[in-house]
């Protein structure tokens, strides 16, 4: 299969993601895959490589079941068993670790654009220089329980020292590790945007939508009517809707920073490569900015998104639509910078105009 | 001529460390909010020094608060209970500021030790103090560290809630400290009253028939 003609490898990937898309949350197992969890379900089932080392071949089926993969099979990642000859055949490797990084191809049959991302990211250079800790696809999204993570809860999986790291230099880390994703720096060449996801205060999570039951479109578009994504009005009214009068715990929209593709997000720099400079999201035009989006989590855990214009940030209303989101310089808005100027013009009018009045009357006190 | 010793040292201290430390919030404030437009220092640089005078600030009012209460002092900020008394009071000041200074007419607001204040003042100051200044010194907190205060962010009514009265008192305090200099400047000559913030005498002219009685 990794040697597949590239129609191949198109087709097999358009099927996939045909099959993702239609497929419900968690999946129920064909025959062919029980077949495989016959063995590969119990306990203790490994292969040696090298000097001894164990690779556990189990395979906890309900964790595939409810994983992203499950629509695709076993055979969609494993096309290279041959069921006459397994097991006994296989391949063999000098390491797991080997093994590891060589089944990368795998993934890269489907995932082309992020693999190519990640090919010339840190990881990826790590990994050719050697180093046995730098993650292979498998490392960051698991192998057969691959599900829709946050990329915090994905980086700090190894990463765990990085909020200390930031707080060392960064004000307000902890906000900005919980509101930007880490692609947004560590991957300094995406495209990013604004995320506003509907939070639930009631039950202290991201409002998320049951399977077949969905609204947040449906409500999006019809407060949407020229379908140009919302403006600032529309999008009150969509805050409106959601939260009826009496709603004693008003969900709300929470903004993050993210990027516009996650493929982009494997092409992640090393540490100095990094965007540290604070204005490139705090200052009026920002480019994570330009592009807003209002989203519900989907029954999946992958956001269900609506697009939104660039105004709702800054806008008057803002302050009753998206109160829990505000980021200094990125989101200011108009009206405090036009009250701004008048304090500025008044208070250097008022005293300028005062003394010129006196200076007119000096003649008459004379 | 009468020197009245208005304003005690822990004033004075509070008042310029005050005055200059406005002014760097200011000034800082501008740069973090337009840091698009202006570029005198780096934007976390400018988040670095504004947090550091604000809480400077934070410890001088409360040698303000501190002096206030533990001394009679606090007499110059009691207000005037009586509504007609002051307003009739606020009226005839503004009446000055507004018509009689420019015609040479005397200050209706005679100075003393514990009436530094004029009715117009004596009402302004005790809407910054007591409530403008704390709650911009609130709102500066919790922006500081938003996470820690998250709790009381969402009493507030949100992060966008909170910063918006930050900004809110930011333009006031911009207005407040260009006009500020100027009224300080309306007294018997342009800087009697900046002396008197200096050394802590005012110099007043004696009203016929002696002394104004103290409040």
């Amino acid at each position: 299969m990794t040697n597949s003609a590239p129609w191949v490898r198109s087709a097999a990937a358009l099927l996939a993601a045909g099959l993702m898309l239609v497929a419900p949350a968690a999946a129920a197992l064909t025959d062919g895959d029980n077949a495989c969890l016959g063995c590969h379900g119990q306990e203790g089932l490994a292969k040696t490589f090298g000097k001894s080392e164990s690779l556990p071949l189990r395979v906890d089926g309900a964790a595939f079941g409810g994983s992203v993969h499950a629509p695709l099979g076993c055979a969609a990642c494993h096309a290279d068993v041959d069921l006459k000859t397994h097991p006994g055949a296989g391949k063999t490797f000098e390491s797991v670790r080997a093994f590891s990084v060589a089944k990368a191809a795998v993934c890269q049959q489907c995932h082309e654009d992020a693999f190519k991302q990640h090919e010339s990211g840190v990881h990826a250079r790590r990994i050719r220089a050697g180093n046995a800790l730098a993650p292979t696809c498998t490392g960051c999204h698991g192998a057969h329980a691959v599900t829709p993570k946050t990329a915090y809860q994905t980086c700090v999986g190894c990463h765990s020292e990085a909020l200390a790291a930031h707080q060392k230099w960064l004000p307000n880390a902890a906000l900005h590790h919980e509101v930007v994703s880490c692609a947004a720096c560590h991957a300094p060449a995406a495209l990013r945007m604004v995320d506003l996801r509907l939070y639930d205060p009631a039950t202290k999570t991201w409002a998320t939508e049951k399977p077949g039951e969905p609204w947040f479109e449906k409500l999006a578009r019809s407060v949407d009517a020229d379908g140009n994504g919302l403006d600032a009005r529309e999008l009150l009214d969509l805050v409106n809707r959601i939260n009826p009068q009496g709603t004693a715990a008003p969900k709300t929209f929470r903004g993050r920073i993210e990027l516009r593709t996650n493929v982009e997000a494997h092409r992640l720099s090393d540490k100095a490569g990094a965007i540290r400079a604070c204005d490139g999201c705090h200052r009026e035009g920002a480019e994570p900015f330009r592009n807003v989006t209002v989203s519900v989590t989907g029954p999946d855990g992958r956001p269900l998104r609506h697009g939104a214009k660039q105004e709702v940030l800054s806008a008057a209303s803002a302050v009753a639509s998206l109160p829990e989101f505000y980021a200094i310089g990125g989101t200011r808005s108009p009206l405090l910078d036009g009250l701004l100027i008048l304090a500025l013009l008044g208070g250097a009018g008022f005293p300028l105009a005062h003394l010129a009045v006196r200076w007119l009357f000096k003649k008459s006190r004379a | 001529m009468q020197r009245i010793y208005v304003h005690p040292l822990a004033v004075r201290i509070w008042h310029w460390a005050n005055a200059l430390g406005f002014v760097a919030l200011i000034l800082t404030g501008v740069q973090i909010r337009y840091v698009d437009l202006i570029g005198v220092m780096s934007f976390r640089g400018a988040v670095s020094l504004h947090n550091w005078v604000g809480w400077l600030l934070i410890g001088n009012f409360f040698v303000w608060l501190l002096f206030y209460l533990f001394t009679d002092k606090i007499r110059v900020y009691h207000p005037e209970l009586s509504p007609v008394k002051h307003f009739r009071a606020s009226f005839r000041q503004l009446q000055y500021y507004g018509y009689g200074i420019f015609k040479g007419a005397p200050n209706p607001h005679h100075l003393s030790a514990y009436h530094k204040f004029n009715a117009l003042q004596s009402m302004a100051y005790q809407i910054i103090m007591l409530l403008l200044v704390p709650l911009q010194f609130v709102t500066g907190v919790l922006l500081w560290d938003l996470k820690r205060f998250s709790g009381a962010v969402e009493l507030f009514g949100g992060v966008r809630v909170v910063d918006t009265v930050h900004v809110l008192l930011f333009i006031f305090f911009t207005g407040f400290i260009l006009v500020h200099p100027y009224l300080a400047s309306l007294g018997d000559t342009p800087w009697a009253h900046f002396k008197a913030m200096i050394t802590g005498y005012e110099e007043v002219e004696e009203p016929p028939g002696g002394a104004p009685p103290e409040r």
